[in-house]
């Protein structure tokens, strides 16, 4: 059980562990890919039995849609996830450079703008 | 510190271990997806009404399944490698410890600037005060500087040990006759945990390791730079 959070802490949220090990409500991108994944599998099954009644086939190519639109969405998502956890490090980084250094030489504002002006 | 139960990663206190934990998520959904298939396959043994039992070979499906493989092989070596080498490079340390083990306790040398050297061993359960863990605290621990590359020489004296941090992303032998590397940047302040991670006798479970990773202003004021 984990700790309770502190005042002003945000809460963990409770945690769904699909097949007991892959914690989706925690996971970053996963409670979306999987839930993108349930959709494509629903659509492709269904979709593929209404045109040919095969139950079996039908299953078969659910199961494969789901695996191929997990796959793709969890990629596309932690693609974004990464740049943004980029930028707000460029971004975290440039404040702090600008609260230091505003004022004196260093400052970045100045450098950019003397830069742009040349 | 891992709270009671707790199954999965600490929370990230280095870039190292942020990659380590993506690393991990990316790892998990690949064997979560294959475990279903498996399952499935499985669904599918145990329904079937097919009962043919003179069938030869399959030789499309056994390219599939040889291909298939080597492919996730690869999606799952790639970024494992890419960590595997982020963590060899050393960014221009700005201060160096060592760490040496001992049955049963770890020894601390900051001598970069200076000579402090300490003794680290755990609290036995009668000296512990309130709010204390047991079988966690120490009676000194290791002061380091928050975002500062720091560079860990690890060594033992005796038997083997492992220097290990989880929440830093760090384990590390300790060897005797060796002098082990490692290096982090801590990325916020704190208490953090861990435990001698090389069986190393009767006590080896009771001789941990705690950092308190504090801003580098009040680091500066302390025994380090003073004594």
């Amino acid at each position: 059980m984990a700790a309770p959070p502190e005042p002003g802490e945000p809460e963990e949220r409770k945690s769904l562990k699909l097949l007991g090990f892959l914690d989706v409500e925690n996971t970053p991108c996963a409670r979306h890919s999987i839930l993108y994944g349930s959709l494509g599998s629903v659509v492709a099954g269904f979709g593929h039995f209404l045109f040919t009644s095969e139950i079996r086939r039908s299953c078969d190519v659910g199961v494969g849609g789901f695996i191929l639109v997990t796959l793709g969405c969890w990629f596309h998502c932690r693609y974004n996830y990464a740049k943004q956890r980029i930028q707000e490090r460029i971004a975290r980084e440039e404040i702090k450079k600008k609260i230091l250094y505003e004022g004196t030489h260093l400052d970045p504002e100045r450098k950019h703008n003397g830069s742009s002006s040349n | 510190m891992a709270h009671a139960a707790q199954v999965g990663l600490q929370d990230a206190t280095s870039p190292i271990m942020e990659e380590l934990i993506t690393f991990h998520d990316h790892a998990l959904m690949i064997i979560f997806l294959i475990c279903f298939l498996v399952l499935y396959a499985l669904f599918l043994t145990l329904t079937t009404k097919l009962t043919n039992t003179n069938i030869s070979d399959a030789q499309e499906m056994e390219t599939v399944w040889t291909i298939l493989p080597a492919i996730i092989l690869v999606l799952i070596a790639l970024p494992s490698l890419r960590i595997l080498y982020m963590t060899d490079e050393v960014n221009d340390p700005s201060l160096t410890i060592k760490s040496i083990g001992h049955q049963w306790y770890w020894t601390y040398e900051y001598t970069d600037y200076g000579g402090l050297i300490f003794n680290s061993y755990m609290l036995p359960p009668l000296f512990l005060e309130p709010g204390d863990l047991r079988l966690l605290d120490v009676d000194n621990r290791v002061v380091l500087p928050i975002e500062t590359p720091i560079r860990m020489m690890i060594t033992s004296q005796d038997v083997l040990h492992s220097w290990a941090v989880p929440t830093l992303g760090l384990k590390t032998d300790a060897i005797p006759g060796r002098l082990n590397q490692t290096t982090f940047t801590a990325t916020r302040p704190g208490v953090y945990y861990g435990q001698c991670s090389e069986i190393c006798g009767a006590n080896h479970s009771f001789m941990p390791i705690v950092l308190e990773l504090i801003p580098l202003k009040i680091f500066e004021m302390g025994p380090v730079f003073t004594l």
